[in-house]
């Protein structure tokens, strides 16, 4: 199997700090590949180069063998690339239904054609709305304002947003953050139904999250890698134990 | 021709450390509480009108240039208090906006009190008169003015730089978040910062009154100048507003010798050339 | 269909208008009703504050007033040229401001604003600076005031379907993900600053037709209407009828020039009132008279108001 995401050598310095230093990894198609760490390990700055958020200062970023470092966010939907929001991240407003659409629509097929014609009769989007809605059980929702949905469903709206874009890879940062342990566990079932279907990366510093979904499993530690393995590997890692383990216990 | 181009240099310089008391002022407002000062324009104005009235009380031009810049202040807190402090947890779009219709009411005010038609400050005795500078003859009044923006300026910078509240206010401009969680009450620093350019705002418009005279007007005026300062400067940056500030006079007052016409455009061209060479300014890191 | 409803009601307020107002007051009422709209595209629906709006507005009403007197070209080339031309000088103007977010495109919105008055203000020789720009004749069909109305009303009509339907296009759609979550809108693959010039290039179009019949209604362009306080009115009209509801601006803007007109005539200082009202409603009422009436008829029908301004 071939890497679909291939991290080489990235850096990135704020000043004279550096978050990320000299960090390479490889993403094989298909699996699920986690990175974890502490806060402040650089977790989110090497996601935040990957989806075009920051720029690196060194090192190259490879998907499907082409190079998009410093490709603007906008530009990673339309070669397969989709995230979610450690903070949820929805159009408020807008509903469920048009969040979703707001997705499909930027990755819609046929382009050109009349303009001003009403959104919803945009060709071809409306079944990728609908099918996202019903792949994370939201469809009973679609006309409410998503502002209104409980926190645990924006989450989920938040992933519906990403798949509405069809993607390949799937990059989520943090998708238990601020979730409550109810809600946790049921956006990490619904993680575990994504697996296999989708090429995904996740970050977390939750280590028990990590641990029972991944296939692989990245370790950072003060913006360099510190170790790199499967869940079991990592987990009888000396190194980790003492970086990361170590100091929960 | 060098004599002309000599000395609207200074004069540009001038205006210019006008306009750069009145940007900073401005700046600081801007990074610290994240609003630009649609007010501000009108502060300036009220600085020069309460100088006037103060100067026909007590007869003294510094006395009135120390005195009037303190009604400003506490026309900045009054703003500060009775709208921009409501309006935190709003939009800040709405802060703004309250901003601006207090401008309007402010330069409504100015024509009630003082009456729509302009008029003139002298400067004060034993600055009246020109210097021979060799190169020119040049207004000692000016002259003046040239040194004791710079050293206002240069206390400004000290106070920033060197004492903990100026560190605090710094480090607003930098992170306001920090700051709040550092315990500091970020009401009072924005209060502060708000009273501070207030104060500058204040000074300038004293200073500028026998200069450029006094109109209902005159905030109106130097706003859009000292919004084009700010943005040239970078986000809160102090010495880009002080640079920005002498380049703006400059680049006015040298166009007026080659195109007079095109003297008030010239800046607004300025700004534009900036955006797209160095859109975070000339000291910006954002 | 609430919008039919609304819609035809305007229709009725239209045929009725000129006998309550003087023909140009009502006239002026939809000129700057489609100039408060246009900025709700960008305001309400797209979340970018234009300071602004001024430059378009005077731009299309020199270009008419320009055209008219020098050119003498039939009404619609006139109308068509000073359109495209306040949509050209969008496109440059916007493309600088669209740069740089918040703030900072607040700032430079303005600043290009007063660049403009200053080319009107000093080119005196095109413009009639300070003085305005007289002259601006109608066609003889048009002279009377209540068939200029009639005219002004009917593109009124046809400005407002257009930006219905611009609202309701999957553009219009987009913008309003922008305003609401500008990050997520990017990372779902909208180059934003493009939807962003986009939104503000079509608000300037209408804005710069507006312009171009204002001129032709008063025969002169004033230097005001190119100066930056045009552009703190026309905000004003977009926020007290309320950015929040398509149809707030065109209340806000009816309101305005009621007020503008009846006030000015007996107190010389009426910015002051201006700037009054316009603080209580920054302060109090962000949702404008919608949110006015959507309290009002959440009372009546004791649902509560779900009133959410952007």
């Amino acid at each position: 199997m071939s890497a679909l995401l291939e991290v080489r050598d990235v850096s990135k310095s704020f000043g004279a700090v550096a978050a990320v230093a000299g960090v390479s990894l490889a993403v094989t198609e298909g699996r699920l590949h986690s990175i974890i760490g502490p806060n402040g390990a650089g977790k989110t700055t090497l996601f935040n180069c990957i989806t075009g958020e920051v720029q690196p200062t060194a090192g190259r970023i490879l998907y499907d063998g082409r190079d998009i470092t410093g490709l603007p966010p906008h530009a990673l939907p339309a070669l397969g690339i989709a995230r979610s929001f450690q903070r949820t991240s929805i159009f408020p407003t807008l509903t469920v239904a048009e969040n979703v659409w707001v997705s499909a629509y930027a990755r819609r097929e046929t382009r050109g054609g009349p303009v001003l014609v009403p959104a919803d009769r945009v060709e071809g989007v409306g079944e990728t709305v609908r099918a996202a809605l019903a792949e994370v059980g939201l469809a009973a929702h679609a006309e409410r304002p998503a502002a209104v949905l409980a926190h645990g469903d924006q989450r989920l709206l938040d992933f519906a947003i990403a798949l509405a874009a069809r993607p390949r890879l799937l990059l989520l940062d943090e998708p238990t953050a601020g979730l409550s342990r109810q809600e946790t566990q049921r956006v990490i079932a619904y993680i575990g139904t994504l697996k296999g279907r989708y090429t995904i990366v996740l970050i977390e510093h939750k280590m028990d999250v990590v641990m029972t979904l991944s296939d692989r499993v990245s370790v950072m530690y003060f913006g360099r890698l510190l170790a790199e393995g499967t869940p079991p590997e990592i987990r009888g890692d000396a190194r980790v134990r003492e970086a990361y383990l170590g100091k929960r216990a | 021709m060098l004599f002309l181009v000599v000395s609207q240099i200074i004069n540009g310089v001038v205006t210019g450390m006008i306009y750069a008391l009145v940007g900073v002022g401005l700046t600081l407002i801007l990074g610290v509480l994240n609003i630009p000062n649609f007010a501000h324009g009108v502060l300036f104005a009220f600085g020069a009108y309460i100088l006037l009235s103060v100067l026909q009380v007590v007869g003294n031009f510094w006395l009135a240039l120390l005195i009037a810049p303190f009604g400003v202040v506490l026309l900045g807190l009054l703003l500060e208090l009775v709208g921009v402090r409501r309006l935190y947890t709003a939009h800040h779009d709405y802060q703004l906006l309250f901003l601006f219709a207090v401008a309007l009411i402010l330069q409504e005010t100015i024509i009630l009190i003082w009456g729509p038609i302009g008029t003139s400050v002298l400067p004060p005795a034993g600055l009246q008169g020109a210097v021979n500078l060799g190169l020119t003859v040049y207004p000692k009044y000016r002259l003046a003015v040239m040194g004791i923006t710079a050293a206002i300026v240069a206390g400004t910078w000290l106070f920033l730089t060197r004492t903990n509240v100026g560190a605090i206010v710094r480090a607003g401009i930098e992170n306001r978040e920090m700051v709040a969680v550092l315990g500091i009450d970020i009401q009072k620093v924005f209060a502060l910062t708000f009273g501070l350019g207030a104060w500058l705002a204040g000074v300038a418009g004293g200073l500028a009154s026998p200069i450029m005279g006094l109109t209902p007007s005159m905030g109106f005026d130097i706003l859009p100048i000292a919004f084009v300062i700010v943005v040239v400067a970078g986000l809160g940056s102090v010495p880009g507003a002080i640079l920005a500030g002498i380049l703006t006079g400059v680049a006015q007052s040298l166009t007026t010798i080659v195109f007079p016409e095109a003297a008030n455009v010239v800046i607004y061209l300025l700004m534009g050339l900036m955006i797209l060479v160095r859109p975070q300014g000339l000291f910006g890191k954002r | 269909m609430r919008d039919r409803w609304i819609f035809l009601l305007i229709v009725g307020v239209l045929a009725v208008g000129p006998f309550v107002q003087r023909e140009v007051i009502a006239t002026e009422i939809l000129i700057f009703a489609v100039v408060a709209l246009a900025n709700n595209l960008i305001l309400g629906y797209t979340g970018m504050l234009s300071f602004g709006q001024a430059t378009f507005f005077g731009v299309g009403a020199y270009a008419a007033g320009l055209l008219t007197i020098h050119a003498g070209l039939p009404l619609p080339v006139v109308l068509a040229a000073a359109t495209v031309l306040a949509t050209g000088l969008a496109v440059l103007i916007g493309a600088v401001c669209v740069q740089r977010i918040g703030l900072y495109f607040i700032m430079l919105t303005f600043a290009f604003n007063q660049m403009f008055y200053f080319i009107a203000y000093s080119w005196t020789t095109l413009t009639g600076g300070e003085d305005g720009l007289p002259g601006v004749r109608r066609p003889a069909a048009l002279a009377d005031d209540l068939t200029f109305y009639v005219l002004v009303a009917l593109l009124f009509l046809a400005c407002l379907l257009l930006m219905k339907r611009v609202v309701d296009s999957p553009w219009g759609r987009v913008f309003r993900a922008i305003r609401d979550n500008e990050a997520r809108a990017a990372a779902v693959g909208h180059d934003v600053r493009r939807y962003k010039l986009l939104s503000f290039t079509i608000s300037a179009a209408f804005t710069g037709f507006a312009g171009a019949l204002y001129s032709l209604l008063y025969g002169i362009v004033p230097i005001d209407a190119i100066h930056w306080l045009r552009s703190g009115d026309i905000v004003f009209m977009t926020l007290i009828g309320g950015s929040g509801h398509f149809f707030g601006p065109i209340i806000g803007a009816a309101f305005f020039i009621w007020l503008s007109e009846t006030v000015s005539v007996v107190w010389d200082r009426w910015p002051m009132i201006l700037g009054v009202v316009f603080a209580l409603v920054v302060l109090f009422l962000r949702g404008g008279v919608v949110e006015l009436i959507r309290r009002g008829h959440g009372l009546v029908t004791a649902r509560g108001g779900a009133a959410t301004a952007p």
